[in-house]
């Protein structure tokens, strides 16, 4: 009996072990699954005419691509369409005779994971549109195409006027050898201006002023802590919005770092001439000394090393904090959310407080967002180039007002799509004329059509007071991000044109030691640094400035001014 | 004679039975066996364009690399320190929790406990993660549980030693169903005239656990316990990289998180891999010695 019992369990306990075995298992079995469809059946033949950018195949062309998708923007899209049923996708068949096929799709937070596991397989796309790492991997092991020729004579006049529009800056970091690898997608290096944003009517509310400097935006931030800032009689709020991300994306400790010049995680140069890493630097470790203080004031979140950036926009958008750091694009989300939950709710974007008066903000020197390139196995390079043409052609007016997202167009779904590097600017310009000038509709019906037409709109409907196509946080988040003077865009360009900005001045690909210890010294930073705000000795600083220097640091240092020495364009 | 063919006979109709297996033996060689070839990448400085065929062989190279990372140690100790306390805990409560319910006698409440306790294995650790976050935050009901009683809120899952304790003590909780019913069939599996004759000896309930019930479930107990060695180096991938932060690094950081950011992030698929073959290295050496304690010392072998 024993003995039966125990077989049983024995089976039933191996069948668990397989099951997650299989479980473990998984990931390679499907990247050795999907290893056959890579080489589809390239049966088109060269147009035999002149290459004509938008010119149809005479015969089918299959390009195989991967996709990490959001759900589309547009709340007006049918719902539950996939990627495979982009309305695009049958417009591109029809105008080039290109098929797209997806060898994968997931959503865009898998998206990395997965397509680490590709690449580990050798088992990629045609074409895609990778990040300045993974094109440096690519490129070391020679799996990238030729695009030179492709570029040359396939990219139409404006695409070409939009790529060597920095004089041929950024193409220049894509070619090797004299051989164009990519199309890159850059924008203006000054779209990561660090701003502060503060709730106007809470500094209304309390009587105070906007902070100039770190020390007057610590006495309104204590305010917002203690004074009771949205007048509701509770003491529910704080003042700085932060997370565990110091150096991340939004709501983060940049634009602090910024105003003690310092930038952990960028490259700074140094009084000798020589690039130094802005993590060990002793402005760091000043500004960490300051946001201890806050941490112990409760000026920032008692718990922002648990939260993320979602969990802090929660926090924006729900009225608890009434202070953020962040770039141009803040209004859009989440202050749109909090203007809309709270109608008395007004934020104003300001230049970052400094030691003495307003700071500086670090800049890059490229801004590079990502690189079309395509497998080398593939025999038609030229689709690549074609199909940038292609959504290019969609953004214009015409096709713009005939492509609408109830019929099944998802723009960001579609790839390869390559920004138009001073779209900002244009918007910018082509908005307030039209405004100034009272005009209802703008005159501009190429490329940049699209892009202008919808922030024209949301201005147009926000100084109106008017909410019957969009809300009013939707409206004035374009309006305040893109075209109000002292609006995202609008501050940033002043900021550009005072020149008050520092550079990180490494922009090249990865260095050796950065790919092999890389991940270490991140981990390194972001511990130290937010056991230091969370209230360890501030000695601990140096002991980490001498095992950054010890765990590869160093290295790095050497590695990243050779490549300034030779490769950097100054 | 007639035996020899009523033999034969049996052998072939066994012939359609022993070829329905081939499609199961089939699905496992390809699944299961054959992407271990994949671990010759441990040893090569794995390029993907090259393949596993023409990747460069380093021998021991990789393993050299991740043993003088510095963090290797501690992250080493925190996954052998908090798969322990999980395999020993994951052994002893459910075997608690089993005993208890053998002596309920009422059935429909007995049902109704077993089914709860059952429940969260079901649960992914994407969900339960977000509600034990939520559940111990400094705004949560276990926090104002901890303020009602007149003491200082506490930032659980910033403290290296109590988020170690509910990492442990979540994971305990959420598995604990399955070892449970294991352990609750053996119990049924005991010879009840033992119990009978217990009772006409004059042993009350607990004397009966002791001698009895204990004693006939041992060679389970060993077979969980040798199996759960294996897992040495487990210390719960997806549960503690959904509920880490950079402040509990040190106590949490474990070999599989580590190898996560080290293979997926840094893409060194090779020194990953490396890692990976380490812990299947180690693995099947405490299962291999587990198993040979077990039988010296209880004369029990599984196979």
């Amino acid at each position: 009996m024993i003995k039966k019992v125990v077989s049983s369990v024995l089976i039933s306990t191996l069948l668990a072990a397989s099951l997650a075995a299989c479980g473990s298992s998984n990931e390679n079995a499907s990247n050795s699954n999907a290893a056959t469809p890579t080489n589809q059946s390239h049966d088109a033949n060269e147009p035999a005419a002149a290459p004509d950018p938008l010119g149809k195949y005479e015969q089918p062309v299959t390009v195989t691509e991967v996709i990490g998708y959001r759900p589309p923007e547009d709340a007006g899209t049918p719902k539950g369409i996939t990627p495979e049923q982009n309305a695009y996708l049958k417009d591109l068949k029809e105008a080039m005779n290109i098929e797209i096929k997806y060898l994968w799709a997931v959503p865009s937070e898998q998206f990395e994971q997965k397509f680490s596991l590709a690449l580990a397989t050798g088992d990629l796309p045609d074409v895609m549109q990778v990040d300045t790492k993974t094109f440096e991997k690519l490129k070391k092991q020679d799996m990238l195409a030729d695009m030179t020729d492709a570029y040359n004579n396939y990219a139409t006049p404006e695409l070409k006027e939009w790529i060597e529009s920095d004089g041929g800056f950024t193409l220049k970091t894509v070619t090797s050898e004299g051989k164009i690898l990519g199309i890159p997608s850059f924008e203006d290096p000054y779209m990561s201006t660090q701003l502060i944003w503060i709730r106007k009517d809470w500094l209304k509310n309390l009587n105070l002023e906007a902070p100039k400097t770190i020390d007057e935006l610590e006495k309104v931030a204590e305010a917002f802590v203690n004074n009771d800032p949205d007048k509701n009689g509770k003491d529910d709020t704080y003042g700085i919005a932060m997370q565990k991300a110091l150096i991340g994306w939004g709501f983060d400790a940049r634009g602090l770092f910024n105003g003690f010049g310092s930038a952990p995680k960028s490259w700074l140069k140094g009084a000798d001439g020589k690039l130094a890493a802005g993590e060990i630097q002793p402005e760091a470790k000043e500004a960490l000394a300051k946001l201890q203080s806050w941490y112990q004031k409760g000026i920032i979140d008692q718990e922002f090393a648990l939260k993320d950036e979602t969990k802090m926009s929660e926090d924006i958008t729900a009225g608890k904090v009434g202070i953020t750091y962040g770039e141009w694009w803040v209004p859009n989300w989440p202050l749109n959310l909090n203007m809309d939950k709270d109608p008395n709710a007004e934020w104003e974007a300001y230049q970052i407080p400094g030691l003495n008066g307003p700071g500086k903000s670090l800049v890059g020197k490229l801004r590079l967002n990502s690189i079309t390139v395509v497998n080398k196995k593939f025999e038609h390079p030229e689709a690549a180039v074609k199909m940038i043409n292609f959504y290019n052609l969609m953004l214009n007016k015409e096709n713009f007002e005939k492509n609408k997202a109830e019929d099944g167009y998802v723009y960001n779904w579609f790839q390869p799509r390559i920004y138009q590097p001073n779209l900002f600017d244009v918007i910018y310009d082509e908005v307030n004329k039209a405004i100034a000038a009272n005009q209802d509709e703008i005159p501009v019906t190429d490329s940049s059509y699209r892009g202008i037409n919808d922030v024209f709109l949301a201005t147009k409907a926000f100084l109106a007071g008017d909410t019957s196509t969009r809300s009013k946080g939707t409206n004035w988040g374009l309006y305040a991000s893109r075209a109000a003077e002292n609006g995202g865009w609008g501050l940033t360009r002043k900021i550009r044109e005072s020149g008050q900005v520092f550079f990180n001045e490494f922009y090249g690909l990865p260095t050796p030691t950065q790919l092999d210890k890389g991940s270490q010294l991140d981990k390194l930073i972001d511990e130290t640094y937010i056991k230091i705000i969370m209230g360890d000795s501030l000695s601990e600083f140096d002991k980490f400035v001498s095992s950054w220097k010890k765990l590869g640091g160093d290295d790095i240092t050497n590695e990243v001014n050779e490549w300034y020495e030779k490769e950097a364009v100054k | 004679m007639s035996d020899k063919l009523a033999h034969l006979r049996r052998r072939n109709s066994n012939i359609p039975l022993h070829l329905m297996l081939l499609p199961g033996v089939l699905v496992t060689l390809i699944y299961a066996y054959g992407p271990i070839l994949g671990v010759v990448m441990a040893f090569q400085k794995y390029e993907p364009a090259l393949g596993f065929l023409k990747s460069e062989w380093v021998g021991w190279e990789n393993f050299e690399y991740v043993f003088n990372l510095p963090d290797f140690n501690q992250v080493l100790w925190n996954t052998v320190l908090i798969a322990s306390l999980k395999i020993v805990f994951s052994l002893m409560v459910p075997l608690l929790l089993a005993l208890l319910l053998n002596e309920v006698t009422k059935n429909w409440f007995k049902r109704i406990i077993q089914t709860s306790i059952f429940l969260p294995f079901f649960l992914s650790w994407a969900v339960l993660g977000g509600v034990i976050l939520e559940l111990f935050s400094l705004n949560g009901p276990i926090n104002s549980l901890v303020s009602s009683l007149g003491l200082e809120p506490t930032m659980f899952m910033g403290n290296n030693s109590w988020f170690r304790a509910i990492i442990i003590g979540s994971d305990v909780w959420k598995g604990m169903g399955y070892n449970m019913i294991i352990f609750l069939a053996a119990i049924t599996g005991i010879n009840a005239s033992l119990y009978e004759a217990a009772e006409v000896d004059g042993a009350g309930r607990w004397k009966q656990m002791v001698h009895i019930t204990l004693p006939g479930m041992m060679p389970i107990i060993i077979l969980i316990g040798t199996l759960s060695l294996g897992g040495i180096l487990n210390a719960g991938f997806d549960q503690i990289l959904i509920m880490y932060n950079p402040i509990v690094y040190e106590g949490a950081d474990v070999i599989d998180t580590f190898t996560y950011r080290l293979g997926l992030f840094s893409q060194q698929f090779a020194p990953a891999t490396a890692v990976g073959l380490f812990k299947s290295g180690i693995s099947l050496a405490l299962v291999s010695l587990s198993y040979y304690l077990a039988y010296k010392f209880s004369n029990y072998r599984i196979f």
